[in-house]
């Protein structure tokens, strides 16, 4: 730490970048996947219809099943059909037992054409992705947590990064390949620049996410202690009126989009919520569509009486640093993106993967050089191999089969969501095992095969399970069906690549080291 | 984001070929100095153009996240095309300049 | 890294210990007073000042996560956070002072 500013940045850079390197990798694989879930969602429950009408129909719909069945709930929510989600869900949420806990919640997928309900295989979907990235499988609030901090330390090694890097701008276009740990550094400092703004803005953003949670100081100081103040400012259109105990009868709430629309100049509907639907103080909050903005606007919502129609609330015009905080929320959401830009989206985000995957390579083949003449590797360092495979090739085979498991297990089965999610972790676990049994580079390359295989196969079984296959959806037009059958053949291809390269370069290692001892070639022969 | 994609790619490149060894890879011999201030030069100039093709057909919201989106693309696409095939590197950056002035035109 | 890591002096682990706290708690702890002060002190909002405040905060918290290992001893580590720690406090502490 004595020997200078940039080398004191680079041993944070690798340090940070090591102890969280495995945690933020899930994180930022599981984020990508998530730009797509609706289109994941679709594939994983292929039964459900994906067409829709007009959304006053649809919430016209909404409503009478609500009435029918959700008569008494205290919270109704819908999700208007969308062109990437063209799906109609329902959501009623009846008053928790204890006031500050979550009351219970039920969800249902009707047809946007009748309105009923409609059975796709019980799954959660790109919705499992989605949740992960954040909340890591943890318990509330302890995930989001433990991603927050990680998203500081992703940004403390950024900044680590760019610092340390001292021919940011020489080495800009710079990419030798066929060089060994140069090539690996020139490929994480490659991913890592030429994609500097879309790191920069995600891990910022992250931050400022969950920034009411992680650093409430502020909030503390200025309100006294009442935070509940602070939310009703800043999100006006959580002040709803209490339950007057009068029953009212809620008027039809298709007409309510139009002027919505009109208060946010032509601005969409995106979903409503509807408060104590029996009751004489209902309340419906027409949240905007965020589809049509890059700004997440945290006030948009629009609030009328549910019985008489009277408007409540409207839109207030943002403060700029309420601007700002929604741009960060609307860039890293990505909700306004269109099929052009969510794929570029796609592709940053799986730059960032790469560059926090070739920073966990590079940490390790550094300091396994240097223990290569004496053939044994310290428990250190096979620790830090080990896990190195289970979060990188490990986390992809858990991906690849949580797919399998949806097309595998029986549609009727009770808890197969559940069971789905189980057979990702279950296999994420065992990854972690075989990396311990079988060394190194076998370990690689046999995870990564597998890998390769599970995908490559996907689309085969697909076709054998259900009658969506390839054929089918490329001739209908169905682009999210058939888009995901291509990426995950196109991915597979890619990863028996990356196996066959890994056992390549296993065997040049032999070839090139005629004089290695016999030690070291059976560590190789693996 | 089109038009953005062609004057990024090309100021990229502009850009690159001004850099001493990358003008060597691509071209055989190092640059003079007046061919790396033009190069330069060129490279800022089409970027910036770029930057105004992405803001005037969509707005400043949407249109800077294009222009950020494009220029990441446009960076890992050239460095990808040199590395592989330094040829169809130049010849994409000559193309996407010629083809500049029709997508204006397109754009209407 | 030099040598095996074995072979690291308890004095050398217990003095990136001692940075690795100074950046996590007290980095955490300037950033915090340093977005209370900014809250008390921008002639905005409540809300908008809070909002600011917040997002700030981050960028002081890198700040002193640097310092932490960037300085050259663990105590000056300490030091580097204590004395901002106490001016962003005095500074918050006279806002509140005006305010009531």
């Amino acid at each position: 730490m004595k020997e200078g500013f940039r080398q004191a940045m680079a041993w944070l850079h690798t340090w940070a970048g090591l102890i969280f390197g495995w945690l933020l990798f899930a994180i930022f694989l599981t984020g990508t996947l998530a730009y797509f879930k609706d289109e994941i969602s679709h594939w994983m429950q292929p039964e459900v219809p994906a067409r829709s009408l007009s959304s006053e129909a649809s919430l016209a719909l909404a409503q009478h099943y609500l009435e029918q069945h959700a008569a008494g709930a205290s919270r109704w929510l819908i999700d208007l059909p969308d062109a990437r989600e063209p799906g109609l869900s329902v959501r009623w949420q009846q008053a928790p037992a204890k006031p500050g806990t979550r009351g219970q919640f039920t969800e249902k997928r009707l047809d946007p054409q009748t309105g009923a309900e409609v059975q796709g295989r019980d799954t959660r979907g790109g919705e499992f992705f989605y949740r992960f990235h954040f909340q890591l499988q943890m318990p509330y609030p302890w995930g989001r947590w433990l991603s927050t901090i990680a998203a500081m330390v992703m940004f403390v090694a950024l900044i680590s990064g760019i610092i340390t890097h001292k021919k940011i701008f020489k080495d800009f276009f710079t990419f030798r390949p066929r060089k060994g740990q140069r090539s690996w550094l020139d490929g994480h400092n490659a991913v890592g620049v030429l994609v500097l703004p879309f790191h920069l803005m995600i891990t910022y953003s992250s931050l400022v996410i969950f920034m009411s949670m992680v650093m409430p100081a502020s909030i503390l100081a200025a309100y006294n202690g009442d935070v509940e103040a602070f939310y009703d400012e800043v999100f006006p259109a959580s002040n709803t009126p209490d339950m007057a105990g009068k029953p009212g009868q809620l008027a039809p709430l298709a007409p309510l989009l139009e002027r919505a629309s009109e208060l946010w100049s032509g601005g969409r509907t995106g979903s409503l919520t509807v408060n104590n639907s029996g009751d004489a103080n209902a309340s419906v909050i027409l949240a905007r569509d965020g589809a049509d903005r890059v700004v997440h606007d945290f006030g948009s919502a629009v609030t009328f009486n549910g019985v008489t129609g009277q408007l409540l609330s409207a839109t207030p015009k943002q403060a700029m640093p309420m601007v700002i905080a929604g741009s960060f929320y609307g860039l890293h959401m990505g909700h306004f993106a269109g099929p052009v830009l969510r794929w570029l989206y796609f592709m940053c985000g799986l730059a960032g993967t790469a560059m926090i995957g070739t920073g966990l390579v590079i940490w390790l083949g550094k300091r396994q050089l240097k223990h290569a003449k004496s053939g044994v590797m310290p428990f250190e360092l096979r620790l830090v191999e080990v896990l190195n495979i289970a979060s990188l090739s490990g986390l992809m085979v858990a991906v690849a089969v949580f797919f399998w498991a949806n097309r595998l297990l029986p549609v009727a089965m009770a808890g197969r969501a559940d069971w789905e999610v189980n057979s990702f972790f279950i296999v994420w676990g065992l990854s972690v095992l075989h990396a311990v049994v079988r060394r190194g580079r076998a370990a690689w390359v046999e995870q990564l095969a597998l890998t390769a295989l599970l995908f490559c196969a996907l689309p085969l079984l697909n076709a054998l399970t259900t009658p969506y296959h390839l054929g089918v959806t490329l001739m209908q037009g169905d682009w999210a069906m058939a888009g995901f059958d291509l990426t995950c053949l196109g991915s597979g291809l890619f990863f028996a690549w990356t196996a066959w390269k890994m056992q390549r370069a296993g065997q040049a290692g032999i070839a090139t080291r005629p004089r290695a001892k016999p030690m070291l070639l059976e560590q190789e022969a693996h | 984001m089109f038009l953005a994609l062609l004057l990024c790619y090309g100021g990229f490149t502009a850009l690159c070929l001004s850099m001493d060894r990358h003008h060597a890879e691509l071209l055989g011999r190092k640059p003079s100095a007046r061919r790396r201030q033009a190069m330069k030069l060129s490279g800022w100039l089409l970027l910036a153009l770029s930057l105004w093709a992405a803001v005037s057909s969509t707005g400043w919201g949407l249109g800077l996240v294009e222009w950020f989106a494009v220029l990441m693309l446009s960076a890992l696409l050239l460095v990808w095309l040199m590395t592989y095939r330094p040829r169809l590197a130049l010849a994409l950056a000559g193309l996407s300049l010629l083809a500049s002035p029709v997508a204006v035109f397109a754009k209407g | 890294m030099k040598g095996k890591i074995t072979a690291l002096p308890v004095s050398y682990r217990l003095a990136v210990t001692s940075r690795v706290l100074a950046a996590v708690l007290g980095g955490y702890l300037v950033a915090a007073l340093a977005s209370v002060s900014l809250t008390m002190w921008l002639p905005l909002a409540r809300g908008e000042a809070v909002v600011t405040g917040m997002m700030t905060s981050f960028l002081v918290y890198l700040v002193a996560v640097l310092w932490c290992f960037a300085c050259r001893s663990a105590w000056q580590a300490w030091f580097g956070l204590i004395v901002p720690s106490v001016v962003l406090a005095a500074v918050s502490g006279l806002a509140y002072w005006m305010g009531h």
